[in-house]
């Protein structure tokens, strides 16, 4: 068999050389960060530049990128702040609110005027697909008094409504540019800005390559005029060997097991910032078990969140005790929450008849999902439910709870707003169109203070009202609060000033970058 | 002639492969829950405003009118728009289409100078120490899952030794080849031990062939009898299941792809399912079965300049 030798040997010989040279040139690269790019990178994709048509978690983070709003909130204080509008008055009576607009312009040059403000802020509120018209919901109409002064008019008084003019999808539009190219083409590719950057490019599923504005109004902003990337990276893993390997500046989500490894690398700035993220788990109001009063609180009683917050957050996180994130305006931070009973639990189920029943508990493929799923599994499991975890992913999580076709589901929302006004729509009122966030609960006491809430401009006396809400949905369990998460937002030693707010918008204008 | 009648014959086939594959994708994508309004518009976007957009979209409409639209389109040659991004779905199978082509040659260029080496090298003595232990770490390349070793590389070769990217295309065909090293040599670690068994057991096989003893007889050298008669003989069903293999790497790149951040097909294709995208989910679809036709195709070509007596 002596043919094969010296053909094998060559060619072996030569394979294992090319792979050497090979690796080794690779390896002589220099790491590819250029200096002047910052990027950041978010499992959220950003599905279209319109700030009307989205309310997804990618599109936030850039919306607040793209378009300036008549208000800002300062990243420091948290402070309201003149934005777009330099100032304005509010009519006694706090129905009629007249914004007086600085000499701003987008970023084709051209003035913003109080008729793309009114363009802007009607099409929020009327179009038929704009995704999130609630906080305009006690607006009656936006109108240009003359091309430096913006009129809103509202239904009634409304104490949050300052704070919801700044929300990310309150954003400036050119109307002039929407009604010139359409809708589509305008935010198609490059859209004209009022925020501090414009699109440079955009690769949709991959990244927005973004840019300063020349013409954003506040001088001297952005700081650096290096180039930004919002890139969407799918694996957490990969993004944080991303961030450790100096390929990214920022990256959000970082998961809770990664954050002490992370705090102790000399080069990676780990943070926990202050958020309005609340965790719980939503029940199903429409259907059996949750349907029973006695038998919501059983489930509630059965939950240790104490230890939920310490076994999936490794500490990080705050027990939640109401049905409100932590750091909302009037958070009742004295109530006591739902007690961890084990017994009760087990005698109230019993009492309620719905011991024994099978119970539907919904899970995405992300690992705080994952964990809570299995441990209110085992804690349902030891009262004397039957649980089941029915593993979904995003698409299929929202026509099951949409539909209400499902028991229990562990998520988590944030208020875009310290008011809490659009908390409560979104998760306990029943007549807001949110069905309480999919849970169904419905409570005519809590709609009316909902109202109230909005009603009153007192701080002391709103305070009564929100904590009266706290009070009975927590009671009621209308969902089962888990825990308040800080944003665990990881970032390189080599930029400064940027943070992720409470409102989950980047301070990139804010930022530079260092040595 | 029967080179024209192969094409034929394969371009029809192909026409039943894609109304065949269309029909299967389009009822299962729309079947799935989920909706692509809602994944548009956002958790907080009311049902009136989640209708609006579906009927905006037309997705409001009976399925078996979606169908015939689509069917239309298709034909006219317009494979349609993505739901999520509103741009065309070529434009975006276009632009990720590159990195995966790349990734999928990168891995070939990688992978077969070692299998060709390896396969002879065991097949030389079956059963002596070489073959144990190519077989050995053979085994042990195939059943490493792909995701985990993705993660070991990228945070050894990439975050401790700072010697390759860990994510990304790059600039440049430089810049290509020193991204995707670590994706290329992650999925060359399986690929090359699936074909250095092939390959070794044909050449095993082929030694005692009659046409090697024939060719020995006429008196040709060992190294005559090896290149031109044996390793010809050998490498077909090698290539074959390469054919397998690129199509599968070409449609079925999602776990490397997502480690190491590669816009590539895969990462469109599992972005796209989440989003509910139909358009792009079905475009991809028919892409993956057009490449594997290709490639097919392609394979049969080789074999029959291969080895004239196979009829095509």
């Amino acid at each position: 068999m002596s043919f094969w030798r010296k053909p094998s040997m060559r060619g072996k010989g030569l394979a294992l050389g090319g792979m050497t040279i090979l690796a080794a040139g690779l390896a002589g690269f220099a790491p590819a960060l250029a200096a002047d790019v910052i990027r950041v990178a978010s499992p959220y994709q950003t599905t279209t530049l319109d700030p009307m048509r989205s309310a997804a978690a990618g599109n936030i983070e850039t919306y607040g990128q793209l378009y300036s709003r008549l208000l800002r909130r300062n990243p420091e204080t948290g402070a309201l702040e003149p934005g777009l509008a330099e100032t304005w008055d509010i009519s006694d009576d706090g129905r009629t609110y007249t914004f007086h607009l600085r000499g701003a312009r987008f970023s084709d040059g051209s003035p913003i005027t109080a008729d793309d403000v009114a363009f802007s802020l009607e099409r929020i509120r009327t179009d038929k697909r704009s995704a999130y018209p609630a906080p305009l919901s006690a607006v009656e109409a936006v109108t240009a008094a003359d091309p430096k002064t913006v009129v809103v008019t509202l239904k009634s008084a409304f104490a949050p409504f300052l704070g919801n003019a700044e929300i990310w999808n309150m954003g400036i539009v050119s109307k002039a540019d929407v009604e010139k190219r359409g809708e589509e083409e305008a935010f198609g590719t490059v859209p004209v800005t009022s925020g501090p950057y414009g699109v440079k490019q955009w690769k949709p599923n991959e990244r927005l390559v973004l840019e300063p504005n020349p013409h954003y109004w506040r001088k001297g902003y952005p700081k650096s005029d290096a180039t930004v990337e919002l890139i969407e990276i799918a694996s957490p893993e990969t993004r944080i060997a991303m961030l450790k390997a100096g390929e990214i500046d920022a990256v959000r989500a970082v998961p809770w097991a990664q954050v002490d490894d992370l705090k102790t690398a000399e080069t990676i700035d780990m943070r926990l910032e202050p958020s309005t993220t609340i965790y719980m788990t939503l029940l199903n109001h429409k259907r059996e078990p949750f349907s029973s009063l006695e038998a919501r609180q059983a489930a509630g009683m059965a939950i240790d969140n104490k230890a939920m917050a310490a076994a999936i957050t490794r500490g990080y996180a705050e027990p939640a005790n109401t049905t409100l994130p932590g750091s909302v305006d009037f958070h009742d931070k004295d109530y006591p929450g739902i007690p961890h009973d084990p017994a009760k639990a087990k005698e109230l189920l019993a009492a309620s008849g719905m011991a024994g029943r099978e119970v539907k508990i919904l899970a995405t493929a992300d690992a705080p999902s994952q964990q809570t799923a299995l441990l209110i599994q085992a804690q349902w499991q030891a009262i004397g439910l039957k649980p089941v975890i029915v593993n979904v992913d995003g698409g299929a999580w929202w026509d099951a709870t949409g539909k209400g076709d499902y028991d229990a589901a562990a998520n988590w929302w944030y208020n875009e707003t310290p008011d809490p006004d659009l908390a409560v729509r979104w998760a306990v009122c029943g007549t807001c169109g949110s069905n309480s966030y999919n849970t169904f609960y419905t409570n005519p006491k809590v709609d009316e203070l909902v109202e109230e809430g909005t009603r009153e401009a007192d701080p002391a006396r709103r305070a009564e009202v929100y904590k009266e809400i706290q009070r009975i949905t927590t009671e009621e369990v209308a969902q089962i609060p888990l825990y308040y998460a800080p944003n665990a937002v990881a970032y390189s030693r080599r930029i400064e000033g940027l943070k992720l707010t409470p409102s989950l918008q980047w301070t990139l204008e804010e930022t530079s970058i260092g040595q | 002639m029967p080179l024209l009648q192969l094409l034929v014959r394969r371009l029809l086939q192909l026409i039943g492969v894609l109304a065949g594959i269309s029909l299967v994708t389009f009822l299962l994508v729309h079947m799935a829950p989920g909706d692509p309004a809602r994944l548009l518009a956002g958790e907080r976007a009311s049902a009136e405003t989640v209708a609006a957009i579906r009927s905006q979209y037309g997705l409001d409409l009976p399925l078996w009118r979606q169908f015939l639209t689509y069917l239309a389109n298709l034909l006219s040659g317009d494979i349609g728009l993505s739901l999520r991004f509103q741009r065309p779905v070529i434009q975006l199978i276009e632009q990720f289409m590159w990195p995966t082509l790349f990734l999928t040659a990168y891995v070939l260029c990688l992978a077969i100078p070692p299998t060709v080496a390896l396969a002879i090298l065991g097949a030389r003595r079956p059963g002596g120490i070489a073959d144990q232990i190519i077989r050995l770490v053979g085994i042990a390349g195939l059943t490493i899952p792909v995701f985990w070793l993705g993660i070991m590389m990228s945070r050894f070769f990439g975050v401790s030794l700072g010697w390759f990217p860990v994510s990304g295309y790059g600039v440049g065909f430089t810049g290509h080849l020193h991204h995707l090293f670590l994706p290329a040599v992650s999925t060359a670690i399986w690929l090359v031990p699936v074909l250095t068994q092939s390959l070794r057991a044909a050449l095993i096989e082929k030694t005692a062939a009659d046409f090697v003893t024939a060719a020995r007889a006429q008196g040709a050298t060992e190294r005559q009898i090896f290149w031109q008669t044996m390793l010809p003989n050998a490498v077909l069903p090698t290539l074959n299941l390469l054919g397998v293999m690129v199509a599968f790497m070409i449609g079925g790149a999602v776990i490397v792809e997502t480690v190491y951040a590669v816009p590539g097909l895969g990462t469109l294709m599992v972005n796209a399912l989440l989003g509910r995208d139909y358009y792009v989910v079905q475009g991809l679809t028919l892409v993956f079965a057009v490449s594997t036709v290709l490639i097919t195709l392609t394979v049969d070509l080789l074999t029959a300049f291969i080895d004239p007596r196979v009829r095509l």
